[in-house]
């Protein structure tokens, strides 16, 4: 795909999740698919300890010209995507703002706190809600689940989310962009299953309610 | 084809930090590579380790980061250029070889590179080894960006065979962690010759003895070759300046800092009142460079991570050359404009400049936060670092704990460095009760097992990692065999490195370029120092809490219970599940008088969630390993497991 | 009564030291563990009530509803407890020879309950050394091993607990005081848990002064004697002031000071120096090694030791008036010093 402008210079985007969910990953593939097109892309990452269970995000610059700290500042996010439903909330109160738009996946995962009883996970009712009245448009789709059925592995998810994503036509991102940058590290039958995933994320977004806020 | 071994000149790809780092030593034709695994520095060697017959190289996961420096300087001797990784606390483990390596110099291009973790995102401390540098009279380099994280690393070599000293170049989690878009340089032809020459005049740099005596003489030239650095840093490219002739406040910062001050800027429109001096020479500063900027106005302000290093030196240098720059007003750290503890971000700079320049400035605007803050705190659960589903150590902590307790005489257990460092957490039931320094554990127990004489009757436990083991526990270990120290250790041995990434270690079979090693046995070390030794596994709870009864009856001298069993996310683990988990919720008596809930309240395992609905555990088929451990502490036998065909 | 759970029990109990390791809290449920005489909490259990709280003996007993209960009649507080005859006793032939403390009648009647079927199971207290162990004895023959007094506090009804936890019923009970104190409250299932079963079928009291710290005893006797050949103990009747040891190779004597000083703290409030709420109650009889005092306190106590006699398990003998004196004078002193105590410790 050629290099079109953006909306926003840089567009900031979150991918937020919990560690071990494949964070990292999924930012280095959309980084790749940025950058093989000529965007400047600067990722920011939580490694190390809060893999272990904790809260974890990815901060991704994109710019035509320039280069951009690994954090992004607070209030300036342009798109947040949330492997994990609550975790989207978390980093709204920090980066979000009246026009900032969600992709949400709906599928929780609970925290040794509220496993143990000691705190409270919200309802997926609550949590949308919420979402939506944080940002200006929002998505939810159920990547785990449908990953989890269909493809026997949570990961899928992420790709699932990724082609969701690139179907919100919020950024200039294409299937060829992600079977190239794929296909660098994986075997051509890992290529297949990952392109079946991105291409049914991109379905499942077409498919699910985008709400809009006042 | 591994990426930074591409040979493609020119070629522009999206790289991490620690990357962009190999990458730069591999241009720079490194020879030799040497670390021990640390946050986040270990892709530097990972990644150098994929492609040694490539490149021909030699790359090594030493014993402990003193070794570490040590077999890099052997290349070094022997005219090759090599490199050493560490983290920041590995900086202080090697600083007794620096110091001596400082003093006598080196042949073959020596970088060393410590990255940092400013903040502790992967530590228990943020310290700061740029004093190092000053401290021990070597020079120090710091990348601002991407770019300059591979253009600099290879600088690096050209600069320490220029002066034939070690130079340091410094990374932080933010730029080893991050990534970047980097432009490709060339990749030599290399053909590495090594020759140790040492039969000259003992002392000609070139074939004479290395060593850092005569102090005094070897010192003096010390200073020389400093002298020599600042000439060259007076023209470096990577020192950079950018903003109005005459600003308003210059900025003088370096590393990732750079990033965060130059957003910060540009997201309060002040390009034109602020200038930033970008300072990839950090020591020793560089005075007609640093004289020349701070001429220009009044008002500086220096921007960096934990200590007040670089604010203290410019401030030192402005104070020598107050009659010509004139008197300046400095804000920093030491007045409070930026904080001194943490990592800082965009945000926090932008405060001290709009503090400074009298601005206003909304990161999130206010009636949103009015909304999303209350939201986020009241119901967005914390989340506890936790042991992955299957860890080992919990169980292992869970037996620990059992018959710490049911022994009843205030026994405690001392800790280490590593994934388990968490059992000071509710995930490893808060079982152990000091925490310092890799080998700290058993150094600290060796110590409390003398106390008896001054009326003492805990029984004294210290745990450690394989890994651990070998870095810094043996002399420990040692220490407390030879004086009959009461103290029982255990070894964690689940068979890796896990915390850092699984790298492998002296009690494996294979090194860091995948090639055959000679594995060292544990409990053999600890068997033939005289410790009365047992390994079983910490899944069998039985075996195992009557081997660590056992022991705790024996009086005196050292004695070593190994817990043998891998980690979930070796590579043998990771995608094989042994048993089939499931929760008869028939006989689960939930949160009832007879378990109240034992396995999710207290044992916390990932895999197990509370069904508040229906008043039953329930398995997360998700996230569940099928270990298996959970069956053995349902005290109704409520949690089955079923072997896996 | 006031309810309470295991944070409340720790504090109350545990904390003040007045534990007496009787083992009612233990092996109920994951959090309260005995290993080697001494009660420790592994986890925290966050439940407000729980039958740990509810069957210890030292958290309050309702002595009116214990009467009620198993005596039918109202609380008196008479210093041997309610009883309906005492008379002296000892194992008849039929037990065959055994290493008896005194008369062998607890091992006759324990024996004789296995082998006719009154039981299926019977929790006692053996012992490795001076090591307690409470142990759960199914066979007839394995009474005798269990035999002779264990002075060490045992926490016998942790075994009780694991019995009935996996489903056994029937069973027979020899304890101190507090163990059966801890007991009788426990069958009246205090905290209302649904699908409870009385699993104890015949409960036996012995005698109690105090008892020792199993630990503090084992450090006592470190230096001076091998534990693994001791035969027997006893303390002798005043004014002899010792506590003696029988082994394979002698007797160890131990001056009683120092064995008062290794009595739980716990001890100097009991009341119950007979074992008052059990079926029946045994000791020794002053003057007479090789016979015991049998307090016969309920109906079943009453068959038990009638079948007993009848099949040749059981001789009885007359209860001379002046050992009732003796018996009475000794519990009513133990009651009075330890409301005394309590007195105290309330101030």
């Amino acid at each position: 795909m050629e290099k079109q402008t953006i909306q926003s210079d840089p567009y900031n985007l979150i991918i937020t999740g919990v560690g071990g969910q494949g964070n990292v990953m999924a930012s280095r593939v959309l980084g790749n698919m940025l950058s093989n097109n000529g965007y400047t892309v600067t990722i920011g990452e939580t490694f190390g300890a809060s893999q272990r269970g904790g809260s974890v995000m990815s901060h991704l610059r994109i710019s035509l010209t320039d280069s951009y700290s690994p954090q992004i500042a607070k209030g300036r996010a342009h798109m947040v995507v949330a492997l994990e439903p609550i975790e989207a909330i978390r980093v709204l109160a920090q980066y979000g703002n009246e026009n900032v738009k969600v992709l949400c996946n709906t599928r929780p995962i609970h925290s040794v706190g509220v496993i143990s009883g000691e705190q409270k996970y919200p309802s997926q009712e609550e949590i949308q809600t919420w979402v939506n009245d944080l940002s200006s448009q929002a998505w939810f789709i159920n990547a785990t689940d449908e990953a989890m059925s269909q493809m026997k592995n949570p990961i899928f998810g992420n790709i699932m989310l990724l082609g969701a994503l690139a179907a919100t036509n919020e950024l200039p991102l294409s299937i060829d962009d992600f079977e190239a940058v794929i296909s660098e590290t994986m075997t051509p039958d890992k290529v297949q299953l990952n392109l079946a995933a991105y291409e049914k994320g991109g379905q499942m977004l077409t498919q699910a309610t985008a709400s809009v806020s006042g | 084809m591994n990426l930074i071994a591409k040979q493609e000149k020119d070629g522009r790809y999206l790289l991490m930090g620690n990357e962009a780092i190999a990458r730069g030593a591999l241009e720079a034709g490194v020879a030799v590579a040497a670390g021990y695994p640390g946050t986040p520095s270990s892709e530097i060697i990972e990644n150098l380790a994929r492609v040694t017959t490539e490149r021909d190289l030699y790359v090594e996961w030493s014993t402990n980061e003193k070794v570490a420096m040590e077999v890099a300087a052997a290349g070094s001797f022997a005219e090759l250029r090599s490199l050493c990784i560490l983290k920041q606390n590995g900086v202080n483990v090697a600083s007794d070889f620096f110091l001596h390596l400082a003093g006598s110099g080196t042949r073959g291009g020596m970088v060393i590179i410590p990255c940092e973790d400013p903040g502790a995102l992967s530590s228990i401390n943020e310290g700061d080894s740029r004093h190092f540098s000053r401290m021990l009279e070597v020079p120090l380099i710091e990348p601002g960006n991407f770019q300059e994280a591979k253009d600099m690393t290879k600088w690096a070599f050209e600069l320490s065979e220029t002066l034939r000293c070690p130079v340091m170049l410094r990374s932080v989690t933010r730029l080893s962690h991050a990534s970047g878009n980097v432009v490709f340089g060339e990749l030599p032809v290399t053909h590495h010759k090594a020759r140790f020459q040492h039969d000259g005049f003992i002392l000609d740099p070139d074939t004479g003895m290395i060593s850092s005596a005569p102090v005094a003489y070897r010192h003096g030239l010390q200073q020389e070759k400093l002298q020599k650095a600042i000439e060259l840093f007076e023209t470096s490219p990577f020192n950079t300046y950018t903003g109005p002739e005459n600003p308003e406040l210059l900025v003088i910062t370096s590393s990732a800092c750079n990033l965060y001050t130059k957003e910060a800027i540009q997201l309060l429109d002040v390009g034109d009142r602020v200038g930033l001096l970008k300072l990839g020479t950090t020591w020793p500063l560089p005075p007609k460079l640093l004289g020349k900027y701070l001429a220009t106005t009044d008002k500086i302000l220096i921007v960096e991570e934990v200590i007040p290093f670089l604010e203290e030196n410019v401030k030192i240098l402005a104070a020598e050359t107050a009659e010509t720059i004139g008197i300046k007003k400095f804000y920093g750290k030491r007045d409070g404009s930026i904080p001194s503890v943490n990592e800082l971000n965009p945000d926090l700079v932008i405060t001290a400049l709009a503090n400074i320049l009298e601005l206003n400035y909304e990161g999130v605007a206010a009636a949103y936060t009015e909304k999303a803050l209350p939201l986020a705190f009241l119901n967005a659960p914390v989340r506890d670092l936790t042991f992955c589903p299957g860890c080992p150590h919990r169980a292992s902590f869970w037996n620990i704990r059992t018959v710490l307790k049911k022994d009843n005489r205030e026994g405690f257990v001392c800790g280490d460095i590593g994934c388990y460092s968490l059992a000071m957490l509710p995930t490893g039931f808060s079982t152990t009760k000091t925490m310092h320094a890799m080998g700290s554990g058993t150094g600290i127990a060796s110590g409390f097992g003398q106390l008896a004489r001054f009326g003492m009757d805990q029984p004294v436990l210290s745990v450690c990692g394989d890994s651990t083991f070998f870095h810094a526990v043996m002399p420990a270990l040692v220490n407390a065999v030879h004086h009959k120290s009461d103290i029982t250790l255990i070894v964690l041995d689940n068979s890796g490195t896990a915390m850092t990434g699984f790298q492998p270690h002296p009690g494996l079979e294979v090194d860091a370029q995948g090639s055959e090693a000679l594995k060292l046995d544990i409990q053999a070390i600890c068997e033939s120092m005289g410790a009365t030794v047992q390994v079983t596994d910490p899944f069998d709870f039985k075996a195992t809490q009557n081997a660590l009864f056992e022991m705790l009856q024996i009086k005196s001298g050292v004695k070593v219970l190994v817990l043998k069993q891998s980690c979930a996310l070796s590579p043998e683990k990771k995608h094989t599940r042994r048993f089939e988990m499931s929760v008869d919720s028939a006989s689960c008596l939930g949160e009832d008088c007879g378990c109240n809930r034992l396995c999710t309240r207290i044992f916390r395992c990932p895999g197990l969630v509370w069904d508040k609905v229906n008043g039953i555990s329930k398995i997360d088929d998700a996230i569940c390993s099928g270990c298996g451990v959970c069956a053995s502490i349902c005290p109704v036998g409520a949690i089955e497991k079923r072997e896996v065909a | 009564m006031q309810m309470g759970g295991s944070k409340e029990l720790k504090e109350q109990v545990l904390d003040k030291d007045l534990c007496t390791v009787c083992g009612a809290c233990v092996d109920l449920c994951p959090y309260f563990k005995a290993y080697n005489g001494k009660v420790a909490q592994i986890f925290e259990c966050d439940l407000t009530q729980g039958r740990c709280f509810a069957h210890c003996p030292k958290t309050g007993v309702d002595f009116e509803q214990l009467a009620q209960n198993y005596f039918q009649q109202p609380y008196r507080g008479d210093a041997l407890g309610f009883y309906r005859r005492i008379t002296a006793a000892r194992a008849g032939e039929k037990l065959g020879s055994g290493q008896f403390q005194n008369g062998g009648t607890v091992s006759a009647l324990v024996t004789m309950a296995l082998e006719s079927g009154l039981i299926e199971g019977a929790v006692l207290t053996d012992s490795e050394g001076v090591k307690p162990v409470p142990r759960l004895v199914t066979q007839a023959g394995e009474v005798l091993d269990c035999a002779s007094t264990k002075y060490m506090a045992a926490p016998t009804i942790s075994c009780l607990n694991q019995a009935a936890g996996k489903g056994l019923r029937n069973l027979g009970v020899v304890g101190t005081a507090c163990q059966l104190t801890g007991v009788a409250q426990s069958r009246l299932n205090p905290t209302r848990k649904e699908g409870f079963e009385d699993p104890v079928a015949l409960t036996i009291g012995l005698f109690c002064t105090w008892s020792l710290d199993a630990r503090k005893f084992q450090d006592l006797l470190a230096d001076r004697v091998d534990t693994s050949t001791i035969t027997g103990m006893d303390v002798p009747p005043p004014p002899a002031e010792i506590f003696v040891i029988r082994t394979h190779n002698g007797t160890v004597e131990i001056p009683l000071p120092e064995i008062r000083a290794i009595v739980p703290k716990g001890c100097s409030v009991c009341p119950d120096m007979t074992a008052e709420w059990a079926d029946v109650s045994v000791g020794a009889l002053e003057g007479s090694s090789g016979w015991n005092t049998l307090i016969i306190r309920t109906e079943k106590g009453e068959q038990l030791v009638e079948k007993a006699v009848s099949e040749g398990y059981l001789i009885l003998d007359a209860f001379p008036d002046s050992s009732l004196e003796n018996l009475t004078l000794g519990a009513g002193n133990k009651k009075k010093r330890a409301q005394e105590k309590a007195d105290m410790e309330e101030e």
